[in-house]
């Protein structure tokens, strides 16, 4: 029993050695700017550049647009399809699996050969980038929808509200969406975390963002990168915290349904 | 006129036949059970009242008015699911008032509507509560008063008991009879326990492949069935094969012995096989009183199931159930005893011409 528990220790501190000591690295790296002293001379550099907000701002809305227009493609999407589709889910599954098999580049290239000449000139308009970052969000926000719809009983709760004069407006807004908050917001802070560290789409279609402008001054600097690396990362852990944090602070829906 | 109409309801899945030609009317204040097994189109039915099913042919008719295409937030019917569907966001007042809410019903005609549906279930006091902190028959409770709080015209239930135990589904069926009794309230039951359906509707709707096999009070279904699906699935049933040996004198034959019965047997002649059918607990041992038929047999197995005891009696081929009353003092033959059984003409019911 002890030898297993000590096998397990060393398995999980070697699995921690292996995440950190790179995050760790680029930490002590990023520190060095100032020859012979630890400091934060790199952050303060970073934080200095007028680029980085408007690069940071950028990504910040890219994401905020994205979250939009995802949420109102996927949610009705996929409540529909459990609701009057059951059938059509191995199809809508495999759609929104696409982006794992299709490379950004070629997704962009096709946005711009589309969208680059008439009938529909957009690629002067940001439409491209949104839509290239729902897509490749989709999988992440169409599954956490799709799982906190399978955790409720849909069709009996949408029966329910329309047997007591609900129309579809109101079951959406006050008996599905609160009952998968907790799912809507894990696609959302998964598609947050994706849209700020995409650089494809925004490198080839022209727009700033801020995983672009890291790339950009990881040409010219040395220690700003690993700063603003680390900077990046912290938002996406964030993120991730505030999911877990979320889902275990509050009783969802869900677990509400799968308890019974 | 009655209440609530169907007419010759059909509803196909594709080239399945859900129900076919179900006609029925109900009067207002009536409460009909829809009794039969899983796919014998009960609940197609009640979803069709309902208005989330469109029927491939008929018409639904509620007080005059045709509903048939009537989307379903606009009639006025209550429905009770089998899986409670209570809003797990909202509280058990949120979710009673959720219909008055809907209907734009003022703040304090909402708050004295929830506290007289409350009052109503007896559960005073759990406004605050979410559903998933009552138990399953509160659940259920508060899922009939969300139903009633808009009072509809017509309520439904669809097998609103089946995933509670036992014990709160007896208590529970009978509260339901109570409210509904109270309120007057026009109710159309789905179930497919037979004793929930006999316990508690004026009528019963026994169903079978999506076609009705007879209507009539829980005491004419169970009495009287007039199918041979009716006889088998109300009740326990002793179902034979016999043979028809006089028309006039209602002679019948089985296993080399013979049985009257008080049916007619107009339309059969002498050597046809129809089927019979005796309930169990219309026999009793012929050391108690000895009626008019008198059958032979050994003793196979006795079963206490509580308040009564099952005998099984071998009867050349055909095994017959026995039930009676169980007393400290009753005298019980032994496994493997001969012994003989007896009941009157009235209890051997024919059920179905077999050539």
């Amino acid at each position: 029993m002890r030898r297993v528990n000590l096998l397990a220790w060393f398995v999980f501190m070697l699995g921690m050695i292996y995440f950190f000591l790179p995050l760790f690295s680029t930490f002590e790296f990023s520190l060095r700017m100032k020859k012979g002293v630890y400091s934060f001379e790199a952050y303060r550099v970073a934080f200095q550049d007028p680029g980085f907000y408007y690069n940071f701002g950028s990504s910040l809305l890219w994401a905020a647009l994205t979250i939009l227009c995802s949420i109102l493609l996927v949610v009705p999407t996929a409540y529909w399809v459990h609701w009057r589709l059951p059938k059509a889910r191995p199809i809508v599954e495999f759609v929104t699996l696409m982006p794992f098999v299709i490379p950004a580049v070629v997704l962009t290239f096709g946005l711009i050969r589309l969208y680059g000449g008439p009938p529909l000139i957009l690629t002067a308009t940001p439409i491209p980038l949104i839509a290239g970052y729902v897509v490749l969000s989709l999988p992440y926000m169409y599954r956490s929808v799709d799982a906190g719809l399978r955790a409720i009983d849909i069709r009996t709760l949408t029966e329910a509200a329309l047997s007591l004069g609900a129309g579809w407006g109101t079951i959406i807004t006050q008996v599905i969406l609160p009952n998968i908050r907790v799912a809507i917001l894990s696609g959302v802070f998964l598609t947050f975390a994706i849209v700020m560290g995409e650089y494809v789409f925004a490198s080839l279609l022209g727009w700033p963002a801020f995983a672009y402008y890291l790339e950009e001054i990881g040409a010219m600097r040395a220690y700003t990168p690993q700063a603003l690396s680390l900077v990046s990362f912290g938002i996406t852990w964030s993120m991730m915290m505030l999911i877990q944090w979320i889902g275990r602070g509050t009783r969802g829906a869900e677990q509400v349904a799968a308890a019974h | 006129m009655a209440f609530l109409e169907i007419r010759n309801l059909s509803k196909y899945f594709g080239k399945t036949v859900a129900v076919k030609d179900f006609s029925l009317e109900i009067e207002k204040g009536e409460l009909v059970s829809l009794l039969g097994p899983s796919g014998c189109g009960k609940t197609t039915t009640l979803r069709v009242v309902a208005g989330f099913e469109v029927p491939s042919e008929g018409q639904v008719i509620i007080d005059g008015k045709d509903m048939t295409f009537t989307p379903p937030n606009q009639r006025p019917v209550g429905m009770v699911f089998q899986a409670y569907a209570l809003f797990p966001n909202m509280t058990v007042a949120g979710n009673i008032g959720f219909g008055l809410k809907i209907a734009k019903k003022s703040k304090e005609e909402i708050e004295q509507r929830v506290r007289e549906m409350l009052e109503l279930i007896h559960m005073s006091g759990f406004e605050n509560r979410y559903p998933h902190q009552l138990s399953g028959g509160q659940q259920q409770r508060v899922a009939l008063a969300r139903a009633l709080a808009l009072r509809p015209q017509v309520l439904l239930l669809d097998e609103p008991l089946s995933a509670l135990d036992a014990k709160i589904r007896v208590a529970l069926r009978a509260e339901i009879r109570s409210i509904q009794q109270e309120l007057g309230i026009t109710t159309v039951y789905v179930t497919h326990d037979q004793e929930e359906a006999l316990s508690i509707s004026d009528r019963v709707v026994v169903m079978n492949n999506g076609r009705i096999e007879q209507v009539g009070t829980p005491f004419q279904i169970y009495n009287f069935p007039q199918t041979e699906f009716v006889a088998q699935f109300v009740g326990t049933l002793n179902a034979v094969i016999a043979e028809v040996m006089d028309v006039k004198e209602g002679v019948l034959r089985f296993d080399g012995q013979q049985v009257y019965t008080a049916d007619k047997l107009e339309g059969f002649r002498s050597g046809d096989r129809i089927m019979i059918a005796i309930r169990p607990e219309r026999l009793s041992f012929a050391n108690e009183g000895r009626k008019a038929n008198i059958l032979k047999g050994t003793v196979k197995n006795i079963t206490f199931l509580g308040s009564i005891v099952r005998i099984q009696v071998k009867l050349g081929e055909n095994i017959f159930f026995m039930d009676t009353f169980n007393n400290p003092y009753l005298a019980l033959p032994r496994v493997g005893d001969l012994t003989e059984i007896t009941c009157s003409k009235e209890a051997v019911l024919v059920l179905q011409r077999r050539s």
